[in-house]
């Protein structure tokens, strides 16, 4: 069993502002095999907070989770080895900038097998392992993690918690920053380790091509609600999805928009660019 | 740490907010040091009811002020005990002899388990504290039966020590309000402008007030922000396994630098946009800077000036007298 949330709320406090909820009864299950879900909603509708609970970061002020069978309530718990946890559920931040301290690259992804009690030269190995299952190749190993490039820091935060070889893997925005390859490169990694090892990815994101093209499942926040939970495919078939902050992927928006100025009769529905441009081709040869 | 009040800018109404804040800070400056200049607990018991009706009228919630108030309790407590123990002069107040023997161990663990248990389970947590305090106290009085540990000593309050101890509680209680009310009802940045201006005439030896000032602000505005990039490192490190919490001290101390070096790196970072960010909207400094809202006195702040310089005149003819 993966993670389950039960009537999750979340509080802020501030001093000035008081109570602001950022997350609201959710009820949520996440197995922990061959799952890749995309987690998708606006700026502040509570992505990056129920994330922070899948790993029990934060705890949640009402209701409560279960991760890998521990029951994680409001209040900590002693019993628990919270530590265990984040290695069973791993989550790479959006900011790369907020994890990497060491001085080489390979010394700072070995920093989190080395917090789990292996020695030097197996934690050598893993993070030799992990740099290149993130497309970089052994010269970075030696290399500052704060003179690398965007992208190449993002890479290297990635590997850090694959080191970890956690059995759900969470990323809040992975793709943000990069370029369209960088992001098409990295989409297929996380696809390749999903398929490959079974472990199940959940992502964060704003694109919803990546969303249609990719993945199996969809959560969407709203003002701190889980909203829909389900297929993209019919999702993206619903009328209004603009009410929810949200956007249709490009293929849809540009065949819909064919339809309409040409009286074409294409159907709409394609997940990439190629099978749309074949969708145009078939109904240009009829 | 939120509940930290002192520091804090709360917005509202009342007498204080409409005040320049060259006259704030000038009238707490004269009234704080009147009331290092008074000598007997009868002045400063005056001055502590004059610093209650003055935030009675600029309507500030007591409440408020004595929630501020908590952090530094534990600071007052231990002012009064030290001033009462350790201050031997004028006449014994209260003097008798105080035991420890077998039982009175007995009887300190048992208090202390009774209070641990109760304040995992109660919220009352200060009262808690001070009932066993009181419990010590009598333990230690009055269970002298059993073999004595230690030779009985003698406990001893004397009159000044009592004295001395409530009148420096008094003193600090009125200086931490002054200063609460000045920094809960002036904006920082009408804070520093208030300093920049007051420094101003410093310039002539060469102090760069408006400099001073900038940085001053600068920092008050980055605290919040470097608050909350700590805990976002603090919880990136903990998702790959240092969890502050838990682990020994030795794992502690490579997790401190885990979140010691992004800090650095992230506050130079933000630096030198903030400077490219002034710069490019032609921030130069040491030139001179204009300000959409220019500081204005009113009859209020005469007023006000009026006051302190009465409430400091007063307390040296008192010392004088």
């Amino acid at each position: 069993m993966g993670i389950r949330f039960n009537q999750v709320s979340y509080d802020y406090s501030s001093f000035a502002q008081g109570l602001y909820t950022a997350i609201k009864d959710i009820n949520l299950e996440i197995t922990e095999k061959h799952e890749f879900i995309a987690l998708v909603g606006h700026t502040g509708s509570g992505k990056s907070t129920l994330a922070k609970h899948m790993n029990a970061l934060i705890f949640p002020s009402e209701g409560n989770l279960e991760i890998f069978g521990e029951v994680i309530t409001a209040k900590r718990n002693k019993k628990i080895k919270y530590n265990n946890i984040r290695k069973k559920v791993g989550l790479v931040f959006q900011f790369p900038e907020y994890q990497l301290f060491e001085e080489t690259v390979e010394k700072d992804i070995m920093f989190g097998p080395m917090n789990f009690k292996i020695t030097q030269e197996e934690a050598k190995k893993i993070a030799k392992e992990s740099l290149n299952l993130v497309g970089l190749n052994d010269s970075y190993l030696q290399r500052n993690p704060y003179n690398l490039s965007g992208g190449e820091k993002k890479r290297v935060s990635i590997a850090g918690i694959l080191a970890m070889d956690p059995e759900i893997l969470v990323l809040d925005e992975p793709t943000s920053g990069l370029d369209p390859a960088g992001k098409r490169v990295l989409m297929n990694l996380f696809k390749d380790i999903n398929e490959k090892t079974g472990k199940t990815i959940v992502i964060i994101t704003h694109d919803m091509d990546l969303v249609y093209q990719y993945f199996n499942r969809v959560l969407v926040m709203n003002e701190g609600r889980l909203i829909y939970d389900g297929d993209p495919e019919k999702l993206f078939r619903e009328k209004d999805l603009f009410k929810n902050h949200l956007d249709y992927p490009n293929t849809i928006k540009v065949l819909k928009y064919l339809n309409e100025t040409l009286n074409l009769n294409l159907n709409i529905y394609q997940k990439t660019l190629e099978a749309a441009l074949s969708e145009i081709e078939r109904v240009v040869k009829e | 740490m939120k509940s930290i009040i002192i520091g804090q800018y709360i917005p509202g109404k009342g007498m204080f907010y409409k005040l320049d804040p060259r006259t704030k800070i000038v009238a707490v400056l004269f009234i704080m040091i009147s009331v290092f200049l008074l000598q007997t607990i009868f002045q400063l018991l005056i001055a502590l009811s004059v610093a209650i009706i003055l935030l009675l009228i600029g309507r500030i919630s007591l409440l408020k002020v004595l929630k501020g108030l908590k952090p530094i309790m534990i600071l007052l407590i231990f002012t009064f005990i030290f001033q009462i123990i350790l201050n031997r002069e004028g006449t014994p107040l209260i003097s008798h002899p105080m035991y420890f023997t077998i039982f009175t161990l007995i009887f300190l663990i048992l208090a202390f388990i009774i209070w641990r248990v109760l304040a995992k389970l109660l919220r009352f947590r200060f009262t808690l504290f001070f009932l066993f305090a009181g419990s010590v106290y009598v333990i230690l009085r009055f269970v002298d039966f059993g073999d004595a540990l230690i030779e009985p000593f003698n406990f001893a309050i004397y009159q000044s020590g009592l004295e001395m101890s409530i009148f420096v509680v008094i003193r600090l209680l009125i200086i931490i309000t002054l200063s609460t009310v000045l920094t809960l009802t002036t904006k920082p940045t009408d804070l520093t402008q208030g300093i920049e201006k007051l420094l101003h005439p410093l310039k002539r030896i060469g102090f760069d007030s408006e400099s001073f000032a900038l940085i001053i602000s600068i920092s008050l505005r980055y605290i919040p922000t470097i608050f909350d990039e700590a805990n976002k490192i603090m919880l990136a490190q903990a998702s790959r396994g240092a969890d502050f919490s838990e682990g020994k001290l030795k794992d502690k101390l490579k997790q401190v630098i885990s979140l010691l070096v992004p800090m650095f790196i992230i506050a130079f970072m933000r630096s030198e946009e903030l400077a490219n960010a002034m710069e490019s909207r032609n921030f130069v400094p040491g030139e001179k800077r204009t300000r959409i809202n220019e500081l204005n006195f009113n009859y209020k702040d005469v007023l006000a000036t009026v006051f302190s310089i009465l409430v400091l005149a007063g307390s040296i003819v008192l010392r004088v007298i």
